[in-house]
């Protein structure tokens, strides 16, 4: 039985490690603290597994608890350096098609997005991710209006950043 | 366009470079948090040997020689070499446990591995306190039947002991000495409560989240 759920479990994350990823390179600034934010979401992730019924995705219950890790873990260590190292978080964007100014502003914008607050930054990442207000009002557990609120002052707060 | 939206194409057409973890990447992830424990467990134990080590060799000649005097050495001798075969037994079956944590399968060889890790862990300490304190009361005991040689050689290697009553030396003496003791084994418990204790209590914390997933 519990070879069953362990290996369902751990198919699973393996299909979708991309979501988990992507918030680990959102919330920390280095290769060690991205292993060991991934691994810890790993362990929160297994844990609440048993209590996962399968009534929503499995990537969407992945959202919420590795968010919900993220942002806890983030307020527990007060002491993570608030770096921004470009080359470090290796965001790398294809430039081509853009001019210099467009790939400045999209660094700067990506910046500006690493330095929100936890909450704030988990709005914008499930924004990026294009979930609409009702996903992401049920993967953060805010009301629709409340993210649609957040999402149009977070908005114009990196619009004030971008533009001074 | 608004640059955040471009940066939300961005976030999506890209695919973002990122580690890929194989299926038993994952699977040892979650065991890892105990191994961890395990191995510090194993450092730990190999500080304190060699910190055991380190102090006899900075054992001062007096002690040494006073030893001697009171016809010891052969019996500290075979004490130590115990003392050392004993330890370096557990360090060998913490190396075990380190070993066999770390290749685990299943959750439920993970929480056997555990459960033996805390009571060889037990072990150890008892092992180690329960033998400072025999050996402590039995030097004592040979000093108290061999009266006359200690204040013989006391009262030769410090002026002045002789000159005291025999009976207030020997209170003294003696009165020191089990201070000294008793002050000696509480840091001892006390170094292991907070170090081992606290490992301890990580390893039942993962223990009972396993159990959890078990039932």
């Amino acid at each position: 039985m519990d070879k069953k759920l362990e290996h369902s479990f751990v198919t699973q994350l393996e299909e979708n490690q991309n979501i988990v990823h992507k918030i680990c390179r959102l919330y920390t600034n280095d290769a060690d603290a991205h292993n060991d934010l991934f691994q810890e979401i790993t362990i929160q992730l297994w844990k609440a597994f048993p209590k996962f019924r399968g009534d929503s995705k499995f990537s969407t219950w992945m959202y919420r608890v590795a968010l919900n890790t993220a942002i806890t873990l983030y307020r527990k260590s007060k002491r993570r350096v608030q770096t921004q190292d470009f080359e470090g978080v290796s965001f790398k964007i294809k430039a081509e098609a853009y001019d210099d100014t467009v790939e400045q502003q999209l660094k700067l914008m990506y910046s500006a997005v690493k330095d929100l607050n936890d909450i704030d930054k988990a709005l914008v990442f499930l924004y990026l991710e294009d979930k609409n207000y009702r996903e992401i009002s049920e993967t953060l557990g805010i009301t629709e209006v409340n993210a649609r609120v957040k999402m149009n002052r977070i908005k114009e707060k990196l619009r004030k950043i971008l533009n001074p | 366009m608004d640059v955040l939206d471009t940066l939300k194409k961005q976030w999506q057409e890209r695919e973002q470079q990122f580690p890929k973890l194989s299926y038993d990447d994952i699977y040892s992830m979650l065991l890892k948090k105990s191994s961890s424990v395990v191995k510090w467990i194993f450092i730990i134990s190999v500080c304190e040997l060699l910190f055991w080590i380190l102090i006899s060799f900075v054992v001062p000649d007096s002690s040494r020689e006073f030893n001697e005097q009171m016809g010891l050495k052969t019996a500290f001798t075979i004490i130590g070499v115990i003392n050392y075969i004993i330890f370096a037994f557990f360090l060998f079956i913490f190396y075990k446990n380190y070993r066999s944590i770390k290749v685990t399968a299943t959750v439920k060889q993970l929480m056997e591995s555990i459960l033996k890790t805390r009571k060889t862990v037990n072990y150890f300490v008892y092992y180690n306190v329960i033998s400072t304190a025999l050996l402590f009361i039995a030097i004592n005991i040979y000093y108290f039947l061999h009266k006359e040689e200690l204040t013989k050689f006391l009262s030769k290697s410090y002026e002045g002991y002789g000159s005291i009553p025999q009976d207030k030396a020997t209170m003294v003496f003696f009165g020191a000495q089990i201070i000294v003791g008793a002050v000696f084994i509480g840091l001892l418990i006390l170094f292991y409560y907070v170090v081992y204790g606290f490992l301890l209590r990580r390893l039942k914390r993962n223990y009972r989240e396993l159990k959890k997933i078990e039932v």
